[in-house]
């Protein structure tokens, strides 16, 4: 279980703080799949990084089973970042087993896992390219796999799709949801796509611009696969743009 | 209605990638045949400008290419009046570089890694590492001559050129590792020796290696400046200017072209080191 206990954040900038979050408090159970929505500049972002204990908070905590999240302590968190940041001396198997290396897996391990999630990712046979070599699409999928194969329980995704095409945003909400189904866990994704929100969430959170106070907290509990022309989808999506504007 | 467009055949996606590599490679080669043209056309160029302003000066002290290059042959067959060869010049001067950078790298490169990991340390220390860096390495010459005889000398001087500019540019290369690399190994739970083992010096690594290849030109600088001043009978600053007071400037030219090509070899060899170990750098840019 992850909770937020009135987290505040703000940082320093040169005229005074600047608040970026304001008295944010949810908790998330295990195995939700939680849309961060809000405008870009929100403060989504530094959630996240609190979050997996890259900033501190300003003020409140957060808990992560009870305890405050804690670099040192290898709590398997997973972070997608907005851009995929695969390192380019790394083949793409190596970049995807960076976290079970820092565990001191063993290497035949390491890549049998590997493999494994490259193969659910559609990467199968690229095991040994190197990033310069693929698409960005195919990096943002060795992105998610690296995040993935420590187990992680909780997943955080910062607008990882943000910078790809149309079509293969898609194919990788998908893919991303299909891996999902398969392999449960916590996710927080954060994105400012409100249909891409309704597409893979199971949970809600709109986000005031800033500082991020919560807006609207709401459940999706349409079937999964979501088809987005559905009038299901096509309803809920017009109620939430309703309460966007 | 209007007729749709037959589907595309699949192809695979591995062949895809071939096609294209292939087509980079063809395309890599018309470049490289270019570049060749490019540069035979320069070099005839030069060599044209120089014979001719050569000819229009007619003076005994800038002798044309043709002359240089009777003496070259002579001085490779021959040797000069003490019978010493020029590839054997060249290659005691080479050894000294060599000797030198080594030991400049040896020294700055794990100095820059170290500083680069822990500027507070840099800062720190700014006071005596500013001055001394810009004190120019002719300028250790009467220190060098005082305190060290014979290949001590060059090597120190060497190392006093070659030091600082690469533990300078060793340790930017160290310190602008990209935060989000570091941030992907914090999430993961590496220590602080994962990340600069692991992270950060692979990531500087090209950094520091073009910064190898840089320095190879003070260097040399230096080995010139440094034999000139020595009382030695070999090398090639020693035959530029034991030659020079003869005013055997065919002699001296030969000197200067030696360093040059040299240099470019070096440079070259450098280079294909650079190509083969970073090529996920090298094909970005294609």
């Amino acid at each position: 279980m992850l909770e937020y206990r009135n987290v505040h954040k703000s940082f320093d900038a040169g005229a005074g703080p600047l608040p970026v979050i304001k008295d944010f408090t949810m908790t998330i159970r295990e195995g939700e799949f939680i849309v961060l929505l809000g405008p870009s500049g929100c403060g989504k972002s530094t959630l996240l990084r609190i979050t997996a204990g890259l900033e501190p908070t300003s003020m409140g905590e957060v808990l992560i089973g009870g305890r405050p999240p804690d670099l040192r302590r290898r709590h398997r968190l997973g972070f997608v970042f907005q851009e995929p940041a695969l390192m380019p001396w790394r083949d793409l198997v190596s970049n995807v087993t960076l976290g079970l290396e820092i565990r001191g897996v063993p290497k035949a391990e390491r890549e049998r896992q590997a493999g494994e999630l490259l193969g659910l990712l559609g990467l199968k046979g690229f095991e040994r390219y190197y990033p310069h070599q693929v698409s960005g699409g195919m990096k943002h999928r060795v992105a998610i796999a690296r995040a993935y194969i420590v187990d992680p329980i909780i997943l955080l995704m910062d607008e990882p799709f943000v910078a790809l095409d149309a079509q293969t945003r898609e194919s990788l909400q998908r893919d991303l949801q299909d891996l999902w189904q398969r392999r449960k866990k916590t996710v927080i994704f954060v994105t400012h796509n409100l249909e891409e929100a309704i597409l893979i969430g199971t949970r809600i959170v709109v986000l005031s611009s800033r500082p991020a106070t919560v807006l609207l907290d709401c459940k999706v509990e349409l079937p999964m696969p979501r088809d987005p022309v559905s009038r299901e989808f096509v309803a809920l999506r017009q109620e939430l743009r309703g309460l966007l504007v | 209605m209007a007729k749709m467009r037959e589907a595309e055949p699949v192809v695979e996606i591995g062949e895809m990638t071939a096609a294209v590599s292939r087509e980079r490679v063809q395309k890599l080669s018309r470049d490289r045949r270019r570049v060749i043209g490019f540069n035979s056309l320069s070099l005839l160029l030069f060599v044209l400008l120089w014979e001719g302003s050569s000819r229009l000066l007619h003076s005994v002290f800038f002798p044309g290419p043709l002359v240089v290059s009777r003496t070259f042959v002579v001085l490779l067959v021959e040797g000069d009046i003490q019978g010493y060869t020029l590839p054997y010049h060249a290659y005691v001067s080479l050894y000294r570089v060599l000797l030198g950078f080594g030991a400049a790298c040896l020294t700055a490169i794990p100095l820059g890694i170290i500083l680069g990991l822990w500027r507070p340390v840099y800062f720190g220390t700014r006071v005596v590492s500013e001055p001394l860096r810009f004190i120019p390495p002719l300028a250790w010459i009467p220190m060098a001559i005082l305190f060290f005889s014979g290949l001590g000398r060059y090597v120190f001087l060497i190392w006093v050129g070659v030091f600082f500019p690469l533990f300078i540019l060793t340790m930017n290369g160290v310190s602008t590792a990209s935060p989000t690399f570091v941030d992907v190994a914090r999430v993961l739970g590496a220590s602080r020796s994962f990340i600069a083992l692991r992270i950060i010096i692979p990531n500087a690594l090209p950094q520091i290696v073009g910064a190898m290849r840089a320095v190879m030109s003070p260097a040399w600088m230096c080995i010139v400046a440094a034999e000139m001043v020595a009382a030695e009978l070999v090398g090639l600053g020693q035959l530029i200017n034991n030659y020079a007071t003869l005013l055997r400037m065919d002699i001296v030219i030969v000197g200067m072209i030696s360093i040059g090509i040299l240099g470019l070899l070096l440079n070259e060899a450098f280079m294909a080191v650079e190509r083969t170990l970073f090529r996920y750098r090298q094909e970005v840019k294609v």
